[in-house]
């Protein structure tokens, strides 16, 4: 019994010495804590706020504290945008197929790729043409844009390696690079190319922007231009610029390795062989030997009448 | 007495020639019956119509015009109808869906451009130019579709794919029966349909012919993509990663060696004469230099 008297007494004794040891120690931290506390809002009223850009173009104001570094704005990075240009997208080999049995001269095509670009009226990435082979056959309408050739007369000719063969098969102009001999240009057996003979549409607003290889804008006097199968927007998983604008399904892109190929009207997928094998699918001049990656699709069974005021220019092919 | 029967055979013949263009134009389209009965599970109301002007502007009104205003693309054949017109108006819901939906001719498909409740509203704005319409609405209760499971079972002996879609509902497991069914596999941009569009059959699955030569990734999938859509419970997706593709590795269109490629990735014959070649004249003009030396040595002695 006396035991069990005592021991209450002496833990009472212990424990009043840890409480206080507890509560000390506790007053301590929250001191300090609350200390901190002040001192870092104090620090805060310093100014340490930043002005910062959201990508919704909404300028905030915040806590130099609270803002977190995810990454530098990479388009802004020249270094970064010429070494995304050259590299491309692996594991792609894009295509396009161009149907002509749909095309009525719509030319939204070419607005869009001009627009894009930043190009004068006259300069064109893609024109559609009128054509007709001979006396007996039908006249047509042809949108051609660059072949996007596998084995490129115009890169052979560089002597700067400015235009050059990306892994994912486009090929490409790098403005940076380019002394503007041309050579490209007479190389080219489809001309597909362009030169800024005068200072390019819209220099002025494009000024402080930074060069993108994959959109060649801005233009540069004394540069070549030419197609480049929009090769920012396949990045984004998008179709062409040409492509998204047709109205009446002329165009169809994919990637080969995916044999499958999209239309830009309908948003249709089908598999590229058996489009190119049921329509009798072809490449323009195979005899050079120039492996285009641009596959057209005959004009038989037109869908739209070609226009008595386009023959004549039609007829000049003959 | 003559002249009369000849005038009632002119007015019976051109009568019947309509009749019969009619006939064939609207047999053109050609709608199957389960398709033209069809309704939306979408109200058509002032807002509804309004969400699909902006979808009409968008996407139709370059070749249909202004409903009412008879402004449509008159150079196309055949000559898109006015909307507002009976031609239209006289159809059910169902058939104007399955037109959207199709297309034909010079009317492009927009069965992957706009959505199942796009192209009703769509419809909600054409409807709005009929004041005698009135709506049937579906029943479809789009909040069901939660409740639907989809099984996915590939049989690699006949290379086929079978798709269950059930219904876990309070009283117990349905079967979805004759629902729509499609199956996409995922490409860069966009769905590319394996097989045809088909129905589920009595036991709640359709069996899909899946072809043997479609690339997957390096290592042979595939994302499959399943497009459930039952009457009572609405469209219903289901996505799921399959190793039934053709693995695809195939090198960088930059990578052989060609007169365009880069220095290092040159011919050899080319690297090979080159080098050779400035070597050679090196060698000519050290050979030279040292003849020139060992002259003016003769000359200082």
């Amino acid at each position: 019994m006396s035991e069990k008297e005592e021991s209450p007494k002496k833990k009472s004794r212990r424990e009043f010495l840890q409480d206080v040891g507890i509560v000390g120690v506790g007053s301590i931290l929250a001191g300090s804590a609350i200390f901190a506390g002040i001192n870092y809002d104090k620090k805060k009223k310093l100014g340490d706020r930043i002005k910062v850009l959201t990508a919704e173009n909404e300028l905030l104001e915040i806590d130099k504290n609270d803002a977190t570094k995810v990454g530098k704005f990479k388009s802004q990075d020249l270094t970064f945008l010429q070494k995304q240009g050259r590299e491309g997208i692996p594991g792609k080999r894009w295509v396009m197929v161009i149907d002509l049995s749909k095309c009525r001269n719509a030319r939204k095509c070419m607005n869009a790729c001009q627009g894009a670009h930043h190009l004068r009226p006259e300069q064109h990435h893609i024109n559609v043409l009128k054509m007709q082979e001979s006396k007996n056959t039908p006249p047509y309408y042809m949108p051609k844009p660059c072949q996007h050739c596998d084995n490129p007369p115009c890169v052979a000719v560089c002597p700067v390696d400015a235009t050059f063969k990306r892994p994912d098969g486009i090929v490409l102009i790098d403005n940076e690079r380019c002394i503007g001999c041309r050579f490209c240009i007479a190389a080219c057996p489809y001309s597909a190319r362009v030169f800024n003979w005068t200072e390019p549409l819209l220099n002025e607003d494009d000024k402080d922007k930074t060069y993108n290889v994959e959109l060649n804008v801005p233009q540069r006097k004394g540069t070549v231009s030419k197609c480049l199968f929009s090769a920012d927007r396949l990045r984004d998983g998008k179709l062409p610029y040409c492509v998204s604008a047709c109205p009446n399904g002329v165009y169809y892109f994919g990637d080969e390795n995916e044999d499958a190929v999209t239309n830009g009207t309908t948003k249709e997928t089908v598999r590229l062989k058996k489009l190119l094998e049921e329509n009798a699918g072809y490449r323009l001049m195979p005899e050079l030997g120039t492996q285009p990656r641009v596959y057209y699709l005959p004009a038989k069974g037109k869908s739209y009448p070609f226009q008595d005021a386009d023959k004549p220019e039609a007829e000049e092919h003959i | 007495m003559i002249s009369t029967n000849k005038i009632y055979t002119t007015i019976v013949i051109a009568v019947f020639t309509v009749l019969l263009s009619f006939q064939s134009y609207s047999q053109n389209w050609d709608i199957p019956a389960n398709k033209s009965s069809k309704n939306s599970y979408i109200p058509f109301n002032n807002e509804t119509a309004k969400a699909g002007e902006a979808i009409y502007t968008k996407n139709c009104q370059s070749c249909h015009g202004n409903p009412g205003k008879a402004n449509s693309l008159k150079t196309l054949k055949p000559v898109p109808p006015d909307l507002s017109e009976k031609q239209t108006q006289s159809r059910t819901d169902g058939d104007l869906f399955y037109i959207i939906t199709t297309g034909r001719v010079v009317m492009p498909s927009f069965k992957i451009v706009l959505s199942e409740e796009e192209r009703w509203k769509v419809i909600a704005f054409i409807r709005s130019y009929n004041k005698s319409y009135v709506q049937v609405l579906s029943k479809t209760d789009p909040s069901k579709s939660k409740l639907v499971k989809i099984v996915l079972d590939f049989n690699a002996k006949n290379n086929k794919i079978r798709v269950y879609a059930k219904a876990n509902e309070a009283s117990g497991v349905v079967l979805l029966k004759d629902a729509e069914i499609m199956l996409f596999a995922n490409r860069y941009f966009g769905k590319l349909q394996i097989d045809k569009t088909l129905t589920t059959n009595s036991e709640g699955y359709a069996d899909f012919n899946f072809p043997k030569d479609l690339p997957g990734d390096k290592t042979g999938n595939i994302d499959i993509v399943v497009n459930v859509n039952d009457e009572l419970y609405g469209e219903i997706e289901h996505q799921e990663k399959l190793n039934i593709g053709i693995p695809t590795d195939k090198p960088a269109l930059n990578e052989q060696r060609a007169i365009w490629n880069t220095l290092l990735k040159a011919p050899i014959w080319i690297i090979v004469t080159y080098t050779s070649l400035i070597l050679l004249v090196t060698l000519v003009l050290l050979y030279i230099l040292n003849t020139l030396r060992k002259l003016k040595k003769i000359g200082d002695k």
